[in-house]
């Protein structure tokens, strides 16, 4: 994530009422509309799947992935496409706000927490004029969706299980 | 001594060369054994060699050279007659190919030649030159850890770089030599030929490309498909316009032919170690085997090719090892003392087969018979009834081996299982014949790419999905309960409690409601709507219930509408999604829409449905009648009741306000009429509950019209075990019965009426 002049450029957005950050060198794409399908028994925070020029995108609801609360079903919301390695997401945002040059040593050590939103993917915050940025580490956004399953599994059986 | 990028990219050049070289060599040191006086061949082999050592000094790789100028030294006195083809200058030589292959890889995975000193085997190849008596060569090359263990069940061996993926397919292809042998005794020796015939010109009219580059052009290709879709959505009457859009049409078709074309290669690939392998092999069993090669143009996606590799090396190791007999066993049954063993690919009917064939003395049908009634596989009287050919294919069974001893070439415990799991995990299929005496064929078919297949566009909910072809059966619409004509629209949903099944031909197959079990629509108690999508998935039958048509019988036109043909570019889902563990990736339409491709093996673990074998004992039961047969359910009240399936209608669940209640009697509305609705529990003389938000209702029909009953649980469909015991005037009961075992009371609807 750190470049070598002690500087890095971020990407932020909105969701909620909170600012997030990622580095703009993850991200890919911003798309204002896509078309997602769904994915029956996906883990939660998983809300779809879109398509971007050939390869098929899993979309992730920041709001869900964050704890945040459900966005407005008709709000318009737009897709933060970041690229791991190989690996393609698209982080469903409320809005992406701007880029900024941010010194590492403006960032502080993250908050516990960021009014009952899971913070496990918070790296560190960042604070300008107008907000507090909370920067994320892509990586752990995903990882922790790994472990999902089972509870999404049960969450099936609870809700089908007779 | 690779020091910079450049380099490497040039070393990484001569590793796959100098592989492909190696692959060539063996191929022309048993042609030339065959034939000790082909000149030709020798000098082909000398260039080969000659090859590999100029490079390897070029790149400094000094013992590479060592090695390789010994055996040039070797080659150059064989090509000057100075010396005599014989054993021991053929075991030096393929000791020296195993040795440069061991480098080789060595130089693939650390970047230097390793430590292992091959000088012993250069002064073996000077001594053999100088014509010293010399130690034998190993005899078994196969066993000494030069080669892989091929035998294991291990993941696809990479031995060639896989960044590089030959695009011959692009390039003319020569004509296809015809299929002599397949299905004849004879060409076997020129099938071999063939294989050999040095075809160096394929380099020259061949590039190398990159395999992701290959994926990106498919990619866009696959954009360039959805762009011409829109394009062919707009409505015009300009005939320029039209005439562009009909040519960009038929460019794009003939482009995405083209693209899915450059990730084939030929299963040559596969085909060309076995000369070697059986060569080996052969020789460590004392057996003299003649190896005839068919069809090795015939183009499989390359990473199917990395996949049937090891299965098809285990097949061909076992034809040599348990099926070709020995020259004098061979003999003695008035045999020629050469065994024969033929490799055959071919396409048909839009799969790649491979044939694995020998002469040997064939399967023991009754020594795998046996066996299966020992391991309890199968009980002595069911083997007893069981045909040959059913019998046969309990050697697929895991752990099942025929072979009397454990040889070190096979037989360790792995063995057919293992070949039909890797086969089965790329959608193919394994099958034997044996011929006991004759000899025993093996047929893989696989398809010619995954990234590519034909599949059933589905609709399940409000979601489309997509489910493979090659496992579909056939598509049968549900007939819904209340149609009681004739057969027409096929068979019900039965067994209605958490296992629901199917009847079909006399057989009942367990079905999974995809919406359902998808989370796409609410579970209902009683479902007689749709089309079910008959699947098999290894040794599994089952039925996966897709929407059909809403009301009446399904038509043709019904069962199109639920489910369309397609053929389908496949697209990983990344693991996020694929750890869901029902979706094998998902695929983008002509009309944009992104559909998930139904993991069937998946599907079949998480709906844990009934396995095969129990529905078998199931059937006894259900063959019979449906006059014996009675819908079990359980009052609100708890009691469990029965009524005869033979008089039920319909099964419903309807809101509560639905049911009207008109003074002490209670209706509901069905079509033109009312149907009046009898609560079980008053009906045996109970109070009557008031129901929550839906009510279950089991409709007969009777000879003064339908009448609905209602109960609290719809509990199964069972057969009667015992005759009607009829108990004596109690009100609203017809009869005690067993049924699954319980003591039941069957309900009279007739005489109640307390409404």
């Amino acid at each position: 994530m750190v470049s070598h002049a002690g500087v890095f450029d971020a990407c932020a957005f909105r969701a909620g009422e909170h600012c997030f950050a990622v580095d703009t060198s993850c991200v890919a794409e911003v798309l204002h509309s896509a078309r997602l399908t769904p994915v029956p028994l996906a883990p939660e925070s998983i809300v779809g799947l879109l398509h971007l020029r050939g390869r098929i995108v899993p979309v992730i609801d920041m709001r869900r992935r964050l704890g945040l609360p459900a966005a407005d079903p008709d709000a318009s919301r737009i897709n933060l496409v970041i690229r791991l390695g190989d690996d393609w997401y698209s982080l469903l945002v409320d809005e992406v706000l701007d880029v900024q040059s941010i010194h590492l040593d403006r960032i502080e050590r993250p908050v516990k927490s960021v009014d009952g939103a899971a913070t496990d993917a918070v790296t560190g915050v960042f604070a300008d004029e107008a907000r507090l940025v909370h920067i994320l580490d892509p990586e752990r956004l995903v990882q922790s969706l790994h472990r999902q399953r089972i509870s999404s599994l049960v969450r099936h059986g609870v809700t089908h299980g007779g | 001594m690779v020091g910079t990028n450049d380099n490497e990219e040039f070393v990484q050049e001569f590793l796959v060369e100098s592989t492909e070289n190696l692959d060539q060599l063996d191929r022309d040191l048993i042609a030339l054994e065959r034939a000790p006086g082909d000149e030709e061949r020798l000098a082909s082999i000398f260039r080969t060699v000659h090859t590999i050592k100029g490079n390897s000094g070029f790149f400094g790789f000094s013992k590479l050279g060592a090695l390789t100028h010994s055996g040039e030294h070797l080659l150059g006195r064989l090509r000057d007659g100075k010396l005599v083809l014989d054993d021991r200058v053929t075991g030096s030589l393929y000791s020296m190919v195993d040795a440069v292959r061991s480098i080789l890889r060595t130089i693939e995975t650390t970047g230097s030649e390793g430590d292992h000193d091959f000088r012993d085997l250069a002064q073996r190849l000077t001594a053999v030159a100088a014509g010293e008596a010399v130690e034998p060569a190993p005899l078994a090359p196969a066993a000494t850890p030069a080669v892989p263990a091929q035998i294991e069940p291990v993941p696809a061996a990479k031995e060639s770089p896989a960044s590089a993926v030959s695009a011959e397919a692009v390039a003319p292809r020569a004509p296809v030599v015809s299929a002599a042998g397949v299905g004849t005794a004879s060409g076997v020796a020129p099938a071999v030929e063939k294989g050999i015939a040095p075809d160096r010109t394929a380099s020259e009219s061949s590039i190398r490309v990159d395999v992701g580059l290959v994926g990106s052009i498919l990619d866009l290709v696959g954009e360039l498909v959805l762009a011409r879709n829109q394009l062919r959505s707009i409505e015009t009457d300009d005939p320029a316009v039209l005439a562009a859009a009909h040519r960009i049409n038929a460019v794009t078709n003939a482009l995405q032919e083209t693209a899915v074309k450059t990730r084939l290669q030929p299963i040559e690939h596969v085909f060309n170690k076995f000369p070697r392998t059986v060569r080996d092999l052969a020789v460590s069993c004392g057996k003299e085997v003649h190896l005839s090669i068919d069809g090795g143009d015939t183009e499989l996606d390359r990473t199917l090719i990395e996949s049937i590799r090891d299965p098809l090396t285990h097949l061909v190791r076992n034809a040599v090892d348990h099926g070709i007999e020995s020259p004098d066993a061979r003999a003695a049954r008035g045999k020629p003392r050469i065994g024969r063993l033929a490799l055959r690919a071919f396409n048909e009917s839009g799969q790649v087969t491979i044939e694995v064939e020998d002469d040997g003395g064939g399967i023991a049908v009754e020594v795998v018979r046996q066996k299966a009634i020992a391991k309890g596989l199968v009980t002595a009287e069911k083997a007893a009834a069981l045909p040959d050919e059913r019998i046969l294919q309990f050697i697929f069974e895991p752990g099942f081996s025929t072979a009397v001893t454990v040889t070190s070439v096979s037989g360790r415990g792995v063995g057919m299982d293992v070949v039909k799991t890797n086969i089965e995990a790329i959608g193919g299929t394994v099958d034997i014949h044996s011929r006991p005496g004759l000899g025993t064929t093996v047929r893989v078919r696989v398809p010619l790419t995954l990234a590519i297949m034909p599949a059933l566009i589905v609709r399940s909910g409000s979601e489309r999905l997509a489910i493979p072809q090659a496992a579909v059966r056939e598509l049968v619409p549900l007939k819904p309960l209340g149609d009681r004509e004739g057969d027409r629209g096929g068979p019900r949903i039965e067994g209605l409690a958490d296992a629901p099944v199917i009847r079909l031909r006399g057989r009942l197959l367990p079905v999974v409601f995809l919406d359902e079990f998808l989370g796409l629509r609410e579970r209902t108690a009683c479902r007689d709507e749709g089309t079910v999508v008959l699947v098999r998935v290894d040794d599994h039958e089952f039925g996966v219930v897709i929407d059909g048509v809403r009301h009446g019988i399904p038509t043709e036109a019904g069962v199109g509408e639920a489910a369309s043909l397609s053929t389908v570019v496949v697209k990983p889902i990344g693991s996020l999604l694929a750890q869901v563990g029902l979706y094998a990736g998902a695929t983008v339409l002509g009309d944009g829409g992104v559909v998930l491709i139904l993991d069937l093996r998946g599907l079949l673990q998480a709906a844990d449905l009934p396995a095969a074998r129990e529905v078998d004992a199931v059937a006894a039961a259900a063959a019979a009648t449906d006059a014996d047969r009675y819908l079990v359910c359980r009052t609100r009240h708890g009691r469990r009741i029965a009524l005869p399936l033979d008089q039920i209608t319909r099964l419903e669940s309807v809101p509560a306000g639905d049911v009207q209640v008109l003074g002490d009697r209670k209706v509901v509305r069905r079509g033109d009429g009312f149907t009046p609705v009898v609560d079980a529990d008053r009906l045996l003389g109970g109070g009557g509950t008031e129901p929550g938000d839906a009510v279950k209702l089991v409709v007969l029909g009777g000879p003064e019209g339908p009448v609905a009953v209602s109960v609290g649980q719809i509990l199964d469909v069972l057969a009667a075990e015992s005759p009607l015991q009829s108990t004596a005037a109690t009100r609203g009961i017809a009869g005690l019965l067993a049924l699954g075992g319980l003591a039941t009371e069957v309900l009279d609807v007739s005489r109640g009426q307390p409404w």
